[in-house]
């Protein structure tokens, strides 16, 4: 059991997400970066799509009422247990009594903390993930707040205490070099010829209020944009605002939008995305479709992978990121 | 334009099948049409997700791990061949949606609950009753839910009422508001940001997170106003 003593920045209880129900207007929702998700949990032997806390940037302070293990998935947000600093991508034992603490860090901007069996919340139509929005899962709908408890679906599982992560990728690549997959969007015929060239050479900065929702970025020469006749969008889609610059939709965007959408970042590096942060640097390059696919079954492949060296049970069809309906 | 559909590659596991470029009844209703056939049983074949259906458009999601992209997109254009579901249909008549009765909204208008109602007038040359009996006046469509959770667009206002959305949106709306922008009307279910002009408010619950589901109208469905 786990109690939450200081909520930081924004933490929220998440899983893969709730696909499916857009036409009523709700979020797919679920974990920001869905590898480290899948990460967290495949550490305490657990499917890769249980509920777990996301934490975001740092501030997060959480306290051991009985001794338990931790998956620490993610970015590295300075995690220290006692005092002790802590690596993402290794099962910690937390004793009784102890303190585990976010007290900041980069590159990265958000953390996954799983307990064995998933964080025990219930699910609503299908999904535990915290749609702040819309008021449902998690916990009541809310992000987490001081004084929350939150129970292991299992109790008393210490077994997976010290498990580490059998490869370099514990946490996705943060390196702004290796530029993030794009593919054309679907309203190319609404903008500027050159517009998808524009996205792919120039070199974008993270706007400040990144959040749950999307992430603005800044660069450049702003594209000449007008508004189109409001389409679906999903976690990926890369729309011009009327200031000419891209915003990436991530996780909690809304599920219709009025403007165009250049370009959709493949499932693959949907991970990557939800780990920036203000001030981050960003390349795109293009892909095909058939070669964003091809990198999205090589992910699930490397993580089944290390889930069968760590003897964990590999179930791939909530990895999160995944926008299917 | 749009006619034969547009079936646009949506990144690597989505299709949008495009069938207009502006806001249109007769569109609309040929989305929930195809909608409701991708929905049935089994709908258009295993692989396929959900449609999500908006004004003049649908996203169907497939699984690429159960189904090759370019059999999702034979599978979509044989319901869109279908004339079926696939001609134009009635103007603001139900789509395949359902044969569904009006759902009354009550609204109080004006007042603290309709603070922009006045100013709406004013710019309209109306008086406040004209504008509430213009409001009241039609059986207005969902042509699509989104913006928030909940949130229906329902049209056509009728063209006496448009105007355009407020210069300056309000950081908060509170839940229950109606309002207008352009040639729409929408019921603001959550407390939200938004730039449409607030005329009333309902005390129906739209949004209720416990419900399953939890929006009270679904896209498609027929709604009126009734003022209190």
């Amino acid at each position: 059991m786990l109690e939450v003593v200081e909520p930081g920045l924004l933490a929220t209880i998440q899983d893969a997400g709730r696909p499916g129900h857009q036409r009523i207007g709700l979020a797919v929702a679920g974990a920001c970066d869905g590898w480290s998700l899948a990460v967290a949990n495949l550490l305490l032997g657990d499917r890769p799509d249980r509920p777990a806390i996301e934490v975001t940037l740092g501030g997060t302070v959480l306290f051991a009422r009985e001794t338990c293990v931790i998956g620490l998935g993610g970015a590295d947000l300075g995690a220290e247990i006692d005092g002790r600093p802590v690596r993402p991508g290794i099962a910690h034992r937390l004793d009784r009594g102890a303190h585990l603490r976010f007290t900041g860090g980069r590159p990265g901007a958000r953390a996954y903390v799983a307990l064995p069996g998933g964080v025990d919340v219930p699910a609503v139509l299908g999904s535990a993930s915290t749609d702040l929005r819309a008021g449902l899962g998690g916990l009541g709908g809310r992000a987490l707040s001081s004084g929350d408890l939150l129970a292991p679906g299992r109790r008393g599982d210490l077994t997976a205490a010290g498990r580490r992560w059998p490869g370099p990728d514990a946490a996705p690549p943060t390196d702004p070099s290796d530029p993030i997959a794009v593919m054309p969007g679907p309203d190319l015929r609404h903008l500027p010829s050159d517009a998808m060239e524009t996205i792919a050479s120039t070199g974008w900065t993270v706007a400040p209020d990144a959040d749950r929702m999307g992430v603005r970025l800044l660069g450049g020469s702003p594209i000449a944009v007008g508004s189109i006749v409001s389409h679906p969008v999903v976690p990926g889609s890369i729309q011009l605002t009327e200031t000419g610059m891209p915003i990436v939709l991530l996780a909690d965007a809304q599920t219709v939008g009025g403007y165009p959408v250049v370009a959709i970042v493949a499932r693959a590096d949907l991970p990557r995305v939800g780990q920036l942060r203000p001030g981050d640097h960003v390349r795109f390059v293009v892909v095909t479709a058939d070669e964003a696919r091809r990198r999205w079954r090589l992910l699930r492949r490397r993580l089944a992978e290390a889930a069968e060296r760590i003897g964990a049970e590999a179930t791939w069809d909530g990895l999160a990121g995944d926008a299917r309906g | 334009m749009a006619d034969p559909p547009l079936v646009i590659e949506y990144g690597e596991a989505a299709l949008l099948v495009v069938l207009g470029d502006r806001v249109d009844p007769s569109v609309n209703a040929r989305v929930y049409r195809i909608a409701a056939r991708l929905l049935a049983d089994g709908g258009a074949g295993p692989g396929l997700g959900r449609p999500v259906p908006a004004y003049a458009s649908l996203l169907v999601p497939f699984d690429p791990e159960r189904i090759e992209a370019a059999a999702a997109r034979r599978a979509v254009e044989e319901v869109l061949a279908d004339p079926a579901v696939s001609e134009p249909g009635p103007e603001a008549g139900p789509g395949a949606a359902g044969d569904r009765a009006p759902i009354e909204i009550p609204v109080r208008y004006g007042g603290s609950d309709g603070p922009d109602l006045d100013e709406v007038a004013a710019r309209l040359g109306r008086s406040v009753d004209e504008i509430v009996a213009l409001h009241t006046a039609p059986v207005y469509r969902v042509f699509m839910i989104g913006f928030s959770p909940g949130f229906p667009y329902l049209g056509p206002l009728p063209s006496e009422l448009e105007l355009p959305r407020r210069a300056e949106p309000r950081s908060r709306v509170p839940a229950g508001s109606v309002a207008i922008a352009g040639r729409q009307t929408g019921i603001y279910p959550t407390e939200s940001p938004g730039g449409w002009h607030l005329i009333g408010r309902t005390g129906e619950r739209l949004w209720d997170p416990a419900a399953d589901p939890p929006s009270r109208l679904d896209p498609g469905d027929l709604v009126r106003f009734v003022a209190t």
